[in-house]
This record gives C-alpha cells, structure tokens and sequence, in this order.
C-alpha cells in the first residue's frame, strides 16, 4: 500500500525531475547556439528565420492577444467598479486596473496567449520534422538543429513577447478607460493622466524581464515536446497538447516564483 | 597486424556491432564493409534490422557493442566535431525524401552549400541548378516539396544529397511507394551517378528487382544477423533457406504454423 502510494507520487515527480533537466540542458544549447542567428556577426541569412519567427510568434498573436486582454481590462474595471463605488471610491478602478495589467496581467495575459499558439505551432512543427525524418536530415548533414530550427524560433519569442506584452498590457489599460468613459463619462485626458500617476517604471520592467522568463518556457517546452514525438501523426498531435498544457502550467508557475522573488527582494512596489 | 587490400579499400567498416532494444535484440554482432566505388544493397525484409544498422552508420545511433568506421574514423567514438567533418562527406536520401517543406526545391538543394561552404551566392545557385539538372528537376527548381510527385520528391532528396560532392551515397528504400516505371528510374539514376561521379553507395532495400538492377555486391539481414554478403551470382545460387525463401517471394506460414502455435500457447499458459 505505502509503496504503492509512493510509486505514484514518484513517478510523476522524477519524470517532472527528467523534463527540467532536459529543458535546462536544451536551454544552455539554445543561448549557446543565439549570436549565430544574429545578424551581422552570425550565420548568413539565418537572422531571416528569426525575422519570420518574430512576425508567427508576434504579429500574428497580436489580435488574439490584445482582444484577451481588452476583455479582461474591461471585465476587471466592471468587477472593480461593483466594489468600489459602495466605498465612493470609483476612481481608484483607475490604479486597480493599471496597476494589474503593468504588474501581472499584461505579461500573464500574453504568455497565456502565446502559449496556446506558438507552444503548440511549434511543437507541432518540430514533431512533423522528427516524423518525417528532417531532424535526421539536418544531422546527417552535419549541421546542428539548435541552429536550424530551435535558436531562431527563441530568438524570434524573445524580441516578439516583450513587444505583444507592451502592447497587450496598453490594451487593457484602454479597456479600463472604455468601461470608465461609458459609466462615469471620464475623458482621455484624466484616465491617462490617472493611469502615468499609478504605474511605475519599475513595475514595466519587472513585467518586461518576467516576459522574457515566459518566452523562454514557451518555445523550450514546445521545442522539446516535439522532440519527443515518436510514431506517426497522431503522436504529434498529442505532443501539440502536452506542449500547451506544459507551458501554460510552468508560465503561472514561473509567475509565482517571480513575483515572490520581487518581493523577497524588495523590487516589487508591494514589499 | 597485417592489413588486406580489401581492408584498405573499405570506406565503411562495419564490425560485431549489436543493438538492442530493451530485451529484444534487433542487430547481432553485425559485420560488413562496403568497399570504394561500389554499390553494395542491404537486403532484408520489414523488422530485420536494415534501418537500426543504416541509423548506426549515419551515427544517429551507438551500438551498444563493435565499431564503425567510415572513410578512417571510427563513428561510435569519435567527438561530436569529428562526426560533423564525416557526415560532411556523406549524402543521404532518406525513405520519404525528408525535405524541408518550407524551403522550395532549390532552396533545399542550396542549403548545406549556403550552411557548410563560404561559397558566393551565384556559384551556389549555378551548383544547385547542375544538382537539379543531373537528378532531371531543374525545371521545377521553383516548387515546393508538397507540390512535387513521389519520385520527384526522392530525385530531389538525391540532388540535395549529392550537393556537397560526397563521397558515400546512402539510400533508404528509394523505390518504396514508387510506381515500376519511376522506381527504374530512380535505379537508372542511383547506376548513373555511381559511374559519372564514382561515389561509394549503400542502398538499404526490401525490392528484389531493384537490388538486382543496380548492386554490386548484396547482403542480406535477418533477424539482426547478416546471413549473405555477396556478388549477384553467388547471391542468386545461395542456399540459405530464408534467401531461398525471399528470392521465391514465398511467405511465412500464417500465425508460424501449429508447432509454433503450440509452443507459445504453453509458453503463454502454463
């Protein structure tokens, strides 16, 4: 019975264990392998990649992205203003929503975003390689895959998240200004002269780095569940999934550890 | 230690090598040369061990016992680097072809010449398009891999083989999935660049026909052991009972007929 109960446990702690390991050996590759794909000093033409990574990772998440985080803003603004208004206090929904979007929810809103798109694209991408035996080509070539396909791809997620993030988190603050102007007639001026009064430079950077954490997690965890793809097509399917769920986890989980270690540390305004 | 002529013409060098996975044992101390400028076909049918020993000789895998050496290099123990610098001098043409679909057909065939060479642009598409023209596939030189026919797509997995000049030609199953009339082809195309070029090739193959247009030499695997290695003739007049039996494309029994039925019912049971 006891032994049983530790099989159980123990299982699923040493194959969390296995994944750690790999992503941090897979990561070191990765930033190892980073100034080749940067223009000028790195291999010929393979800046393009990252290029065309930035705009599939970046760009082409920006709707998505930016309507998660106006409906959010709003719903939040909403949520605030049933509380607040009972206290007269109608015009700190401003700071709630301000100080919640450039804290936490601008990074977390993105990275969620990101993570049910480019994880999953790119697993799913890295899996048909495996499946088709490009992966092997790419060996048998003698070149190195971290160059070809795993470096571009992080390169690409670290330019392109911190940019969606900036832009995410304005969205959300704008929905706060929607709800506002709609209930209480505030005008631009105040909500965004209310809005510089409440958010501190600090706070944009610490969602910045915490960004780049989130980046870095959602192309390794994709990249390695496509590495692992073996069988046929419905085994990249399944790694699709797994890749998804993986990042999203570890993306809060990570949101969690940084936001305790700002604390601890004394960066966070709230310590 | 005396060294034979044949020895010194080996480029690859196969020796005791065995793999297995888990309990089951798919290659069993494995010996086999391929000599310079012949075409030597492994033979074998579905499960033999053709492909775990191809992935040895490309050193996508380690055998867990014997050495392989290709062109003077031992492969299961050499660094990472000097693996690279071998690989360099060997081309392969993967069973799918295994290209890259989001490159065009001559964007692929470009690739190991724009990643491993510091050859100027235009010298590296005048090469591509020599490439392409040998394999018949300079006209289609614009398409992409999703767009091309079967036999295309294994005529460019070739080009983009043969792109840097190697010296070793690997094959995995070139006529599978082919029609009669594109799989000749393709045989015609593997002899041709053999006698323009005098590269060294390994086909690894379950077709008869195809083993028989172009080989040199054929070996045979079966259940992880190299039961032949030898001319067209000889290989023809073999009496190994499984060689018999692939060359008379006679099948095995249903379920391995009732004594085997019996043993692993009691195996099962008892």
């Amino acid at each position: 019975m006891v032994l049983n109960v530790v099989e159980q446990v123990g299982r699923p702690v040493i194959f969390w264990i296995e994944d750690l390991g790999a992503l941090t050996l897979q990561l070191c590759a990765a930033l190892w392998r980073l100034p080749r794909i940067l223009p000028v000093v790195g291999t010929r033409r393979r800046w393009v990649t990252a290029l065309d990574q930035m705009l599939s990772i970046g760009v082409r998440a920006l709707p998505m992205a930016c309507t998660m985080s106006l409906c959010v803003g709003f719903v939040l603004a909403l949520q605030g203003a049933a509380e607040l208004r009972r206290f007269g206090g109608l015009n700190y929904v401003v700071d709630l929503v301000a100080v919640s979007f450039t804290r936490e929810l601008g990074a977390l809103m993105t990275a969620i975003a990101v993570s049910g798109r480019s994880a999953s694209a790119i697993s799913a991408e890295v899996g048909t390689m495996v499946v088709t035996e490009e992966m092997d080509a790419i060996r048998v070539m003698g070149l190195n895959p971290v160059d070809f396909t795993l470096a571009p791809k992080y390169l690409g997620a670290l330019v392109a998240v911190p940019c969606l993030t900036i832009l995410s988190t304005a969205c959300g603050i704008f929905a706060g200004y929607v709800f506002l102007a709609f209930s209480i007639d505030m005008s631009f001026r105040i909500y965004s002269h209310e809005v510089f009064e409440a958010i501190l430079v600090r706070d944009m950077l610490l969602t910045l780095i915490k960004s780049v954490v989130f980046a870095t997690i959602i192309v390794q965890v994709g990249y390695l569940e496509g590495l692992r793809v073996k069988g046929g097509p419905e085994a990249v399917g399944r790694a699709t999934t797994t890749a998804v769920v993986k990042s999203t986890f570890l993306v809060i989980v990570a949101d969690l550890a940084a936001t305790c270690l700002f604390y601890v540390m004394g960066w966070s305004a709230v310590g | 230690m005396t060294t034979s002529t044949a020895d010194l013409d080996a480029v690859i060098r196969v020796r005791d090598v065995s793999v297995s996975f888990g309990p089951r044992r798919v290659l069993d101390r494995v010996s086999l040369d391929v000599y310079r400028g012949e075409i030597l076909v492994l033979l074998g049918g579905s499960g033999s061990g053709k492909t775990t020993l191809l992935k040895q000789v490309l050193g996508l895998m380690k055998p867990a016992t014997g050495s392989i050496v290709v062109k003077g290099v031992n492969i299961t123990s050499c660094t990472r680097a000097e693996l690279e610098v071998v690989r360099r001098h060997m081309g392969v043409a993967f069973q799918a072809g295994a290209l890259f679909n989001s490159l065009s057909v001559q964007a692929n065939v470009a690739l190991p010449l724009q990643e491993l060479t510091e050859l100027a642009d235009s010298t590296i598409n005048l090469i591509t398009w020599i490439k392409l023209w040998m394999v018949g596939l300079a006209d289609v030189a614009h398409l992409y891999p999703n767009e091309l026919s079967g036999g295309m797509r294994k005529r460019a997995a070739i080009a983009r083989a043969i792109a840097l000049d190697p010296e070793i030609l690997i094959f995995d199953e070139p006529s599978a999935g082919l029609d009669p009339i594109v799989a000749a082809g393709l045989d015609e195309l593997i002899v041709f660049l053999k006698e323009i070029l005098g590269i060294t090739i390994l086909v690894v193959t379950h077709a008869l026909d195809s083993a028989f247009r172009i080989g040199d030499r054929i070996a045979m695997l079966y259940q992880g052991n190299l039961i032949a290695v030898d001319g067209k003739d000889r290989f023809l007049s073999n009496t190994h009972p499984r060689i018999r039996q692939f060359l008379d494309r006679r099948p095995d029994a249903v379920g391995g007929g009732e004594e085997k039925f019996m043993a692993a019912y009691l195996r099962k049971f008892q």
